[in-house]
């Protein structure tokens, strides 16, 4: 009773391949997100298991059916897309009603159904205008109700909070949470947004250049990045990693060095959350000597940018009455149980 | 894409449509072009000659011996002047409706439309006794004049959509680095917006080409272009069509050239830019 | 602006109110008594109350405008629907559709002519061929068929520019209420019917008029196979017109023809414009 992506390509016929030989499998109920920067094929695996799309090569299975070849109309999935997709020309009341009059519901059966939506998302005065005089999360309502408004099992949603703004989309977040919550349907959700994905979602699976690198749910993403690349995908702001050598037991960058014991001699990459790093006094031992570089405010918090010759990080600590200005020295102290090492060539995390 | 086969018939079905589509669409011109190269039994064979041995003869028959050459010279003369004066007046009008407002703007663009879409019948006649007083009857300035003023209001339409594409801000660029407001729009505006003063100019050449009903009242004799010159040759009887023939390839045969060169642009000049192609 | 607003107005705005003016007189070339008096409303007058070949060129002209323009229409978006959905490269084959309406109107009464010659025609020996014609005459003097000839060859010269114009507009349209209708389970037949069409009603409203008002002014082609004839089978209000002006030379009372045959046309074209505008203030819409 899973849904289930079997070693699924999609080449386009431009030629560029979107997705290789993807394998995923989730259940139902979850709330799975799609997390990957442009170009690495999240938006193609939602399109693909909504069937505008046809997989090169792979099956699409939904609960033990293959569904690889089925029109969207018969795979019983409903969608929402990034920029709305409302019918212009009907009313918001027909936009929702429309699903249910292509399955030629009853009348009265349709009212009371588009209105319990409506209710539900919030839209119930709006049901007589156009969806050019709606604003953009009204819009976005319109198209989630239109979406939910059949009880399809799944509900798609491609990128449905980008095209808000930075207020709206937090709400909207909330709503969606709530919504996946009281309605208990599976929700596949695309985005690049790592903080939707990692507040959203009961996994997440993050793609890059049409590979799956890292499936889990986002308490582990964050603790347990699989390789550098999601390390510096994930957080705010992104893991600090440094290019280095270890030799006997000790890291070595340009400009710093770091116990690390326990590891062979030779290259890696070392990783470090910015609100992981101690800012210590200048006698403390085993502590890093950085130069402050740039302060930015973002209250609680302070993000301080220092460097040191050419390794460069970011510390987020809390904001107080430390003051802190540029070429002034910093002492740093990285935690051993806060620190990830990744291959310094294939970039896998290191256990 | 539930069923493979039927979308495969759906699309044996579309292209054997369009196929007669295209055969419908051609056959009467190649019949034409076929004709042009026909002696006087293959022509008036009563059945169909589709395989025959050609002749070149046609041609310099009419446009030699005939004196037709002169025709398709004022033709081109024609066409060429009533585009170039029609891009010059009409260009930098239409980069004014784009950038500028003013009141009345709208009612005055309006204007410009009914203008195009007057029946010729209509302006022909004041126009007749207009260039009998002006003594320019039967010359080819006055067809120059009429076909330039009608199809002035096309440039100003398609030409507007065009400039309003161009951003406003490359122009203040432009007037910030030291241009005038015609500096901008000559050196800098016009520049860019060239592929489409290009596609506007090629249909106003094409609209003038086979204009018929102007140049047919305005001049009936010495400047006539070719597309008033076909209907002297067909008399009651003893048409000789072979030299018709010839004389439509040559008057129709740059036209349909032209149309793969313009057939992006064809869409906005045609609908006045209200559709984009 | 300037150079060209005054170009406008010496040879359009000027010669229309000089038509206007003209059809305020009675002046005639035929008639050296009439040297143009001013009559008042007399030419209209006439026009509407006993000009019986005016009325029924008028009425000809609607039913040419009405029965051609819905073929066209019919055709042109079959044809376009088609190409939309099938043909991948669509560059040669619209090209290849576009001949008739881009050679010129003459040449299309020529070759028409030509065809449908009695003798030696090579449609006319074809349709005898499959029985569609009886006689041996040339088709366009036989009066029961001379109508609908110079129809269908108005719908052969003219499909393609709905074809083109339709085509443009499909291409135009997002693909986004596409995809939302097939996941909302619509079938191809309910997305033509409730997306699309709708979502080209903009451009079908655009097509349908500029094909009426041209088809209203109509001259060139029927003018050159027929004259209006046989008798006045195939006279359309332009060719009327023609005939008032430039056979007759009653120049007053032409004007006042020309003068009516403007006003419809310019009824026709503010409701154009209205339809423009009221598309363009619709930001989904294929404009």
């Amino acid at each position: 009773m899973a849904i289930v992506f079997d070693g699924v390509t999609k080449a386009f016929p431009d030629g560029t391949v979107a997705l290789h030989a993807l394998d995923l499998a989730f259940d139902p109920g979850e709330f799975l997100v799609l997390l990957g920067p442009s170009g690495s094929g999240k938006t193609t695996a939602c399109r693909l298991l909504a069937g505008l799309e046809r997989p090169t090569a792979g099956r699409i299975m939904v609960e033990d059916q293959d569904v690889t070849n089925l029109p969207p109309r018969l795979r019983g999935m409903g969608m929402v897309f990034q920029n709305y997709a409302l019918y212009s020309h009907k009313s918001v009341y027909e936009n929702i009603a429309y699903p249910l009059r292509i399955r030629k519901m009853a009348g009265a059966e349709i009212d009371r159904s588009v209105r319990a939506m409506a209710e539900l998302l919030e839209i119930g005065r709006y049901l007589d205008r156009r969806p050019s005089q709606l604003s953009g999360g009204q819009a976005q309502r319109v198209a989630v109700a239109r979406a939910l408004v059949w009880q399809p099992s799944l509900c798609l949603m491609d990128e449905p909070l980008s095209n808000l703004d930075a207020l709206l989309r937090l709400h909207m977040r909330t709503e969606l949470k709530r919504l996946h919550r009281e309605l208990k349907k599976t929700f596949v959700f695309v985005t690049h947004d790592q903080e939707e994905a990692m507040t959203l979602a009961t996994r997440v699976a993050v793609l890059r250049e049409g590979s799956l690198i890292q499936f889990d749910d986002p308490r582990e993403i964050y603790r347990r990045p699989a390789n550098r690349f999601i390390a510096e995908f994930i957080g705010r702001p992104a893991m600090n990693t440094f290019d280095g050598t270890v030799r006997g037991g000790v890291f070595h960058a340009d400009g710093f060095t770091c116990p690390l014991p326990g590891r062979p001699d030779g290259p890696v990459v070392l990783g470090i959350r910015p609100e992981q790093i101690q800012i210590v006094d200048a006698s403390a031992g085993d502590s890093a000597r950085f130069a402050v570089d740039v302060v930015e405010a973002v209250e609680p918090d302070v993000l301080i940018f220092a460097r040191s010759q050419a390794s460069k990080l970011i510390v987020r600590t809390a904001s107080d009455d430390r003051a802190f200005k540029p070429g002034q020295p910093l002492h740093l102290r990285f935690p051993a149980n806060a620190l990830h090492v990744f291959d310094a060539t294939s970039g896998a995390r290191l256990p | 894409m539930i069923d493979q086969s039927t979308n495969r018939a759906w699309r044996r079905f579309a292209w054997a449509v369009l196929l007669v589509a295209v055969v419908v669409a051609l056959t009467p011109y190649v019949w034409m072009l076929l004709a042009s190269f026909k002696n006087r039994v293959d022509l008036l064979s009563s059945v169909p000659k589709w395989v025959f041995t050609p002749t070149l003869s046609n041609y310099p028959a009419v446009f030699i011996d005939k004196e037709y050459w002169p025709l398709a010279i004022n033709s081109v003369l024609i066409s060429v002047s009533s585009t170039v004066l029609c891009i010059l007046i009409g260009a930098p009008a239409a980069y004014g409706f784009a950038r500028a407002d003013f009141p009345g703007k709208e009612d005055l663009f309006f204007f410009f439309l009914t203008t195009r879409m007057a029946p010729p019948i209509s302006i022909a006649v004041p126009l007749f006794l207009f260039f009998t007083a002006l003594g320019l009857i039967d010359t080819i300035y006055a067809v120059v004049i009429a076909h330039t003023s009608f199809n002035l209001s096309l440039v100003v339409w398609m030409m507007r959509g065009f400039f309003a594409e161009i951003p406003k801000e490359i122009d203040e660029a432009a007037m910030m680095d030291g241009r005038s407001r015609l500096g901008a729009f000559f050196f800098v505006v016009a520049p860019l917006a060239a592929p489409g003063i290009g596609a506007t100019a090629v249909l106003c050449f094409i609209l003038s080409w086979n204009e018929f009903l102007y140049a047919f009242i305005l001049v009936a004799f010495e400047g006539r272009p070719l597309t008033v010159g076909i209907p002297g040759l067909v008399t009651p009887h003893g048409t000789l069509w072979g030299q018709v023939a010839a004389v439509a390839i040559v008057a129709t045969l740059p036209i349909v050239l032209f149309t793969f060169l313009v057939q992006k642009q064809l869409v906005r000049g045609l609908t006045f830019g209200a559709v984009k192609g | 602006m300037l150079p060209a607003t005054l170009l406008v107005v010496v040879f359009l705005v000027g010669p229309f109110y000089y038509m206007v003016y003209t059809a305020l007189t009675d002046l005639s070339f035929a008639d050296a008594s009439h040297a143009g008096a001013f009559v008042g409303f007399d030419n209209f007058r006439k026009l509407m109350r006993s000009d019986p070949f005016f009325w029924s060129s008028f009425g000809l002209t609607l039913k040419f405008v009405v029965i051609a323009v819905l073929l066209e229409f019919l055709f042109g978006f079959a044809l376009a629907f088609l190409i939309f959905r099938f043909v991948a490269s669509q560059r040669l084959l619209t090209t290849l559709l576009l001949v008739p309406m881009m050679i010129a109107p003459v040449a299309v009464g020529l070759i028409w002519r030509l065809l449908l010659q009695g003798d030696f025609g090579m449609l006319t020996y074809y349709m005898r061929k499959v029985g569609l014609l009886a006689q041996n005459g040339a088709v366009l003097s036989v009066p029961e068929l001379v109508f609908p000839t110079i129809v269908a060859i108005d719908v052969w010269q003219w499909t393609p520019f709905v074809t083109l114009v339709m085509l443009a507009g499909m291409m135009s349209l997002p693909r986004a209420p596409f995809e939302a209708a097939m996941m909302d389970g619509a079938r191809p037949f309910q997305i033509f019917r409730d997306v699309m069409l709708p979502l080209l009603r903009p451009v079908i409203a655009l097509v349908l008029l500029l094909r009426g008002i041209d088809a209203f002014k109509e001259f060139d082609k029927v003018f050159l196979m027929t004259g209006g004839g046989p008798g006045t089978l195939t006279e359309l209000v332009s060719i009327y017109a023609y005939r008032v002006n430039f056979r007759n030379w009653d120049l007053g009372y032409g004007a006042a023809v020309a003068f009516m045959i403007y006003l419809v046309v310019l009824i026709l074209c503010s409701v154009f414009y209205k339809a423009v505008y009221w598309s363009n203030s619709k930001p989904a819409s294929a404009f």
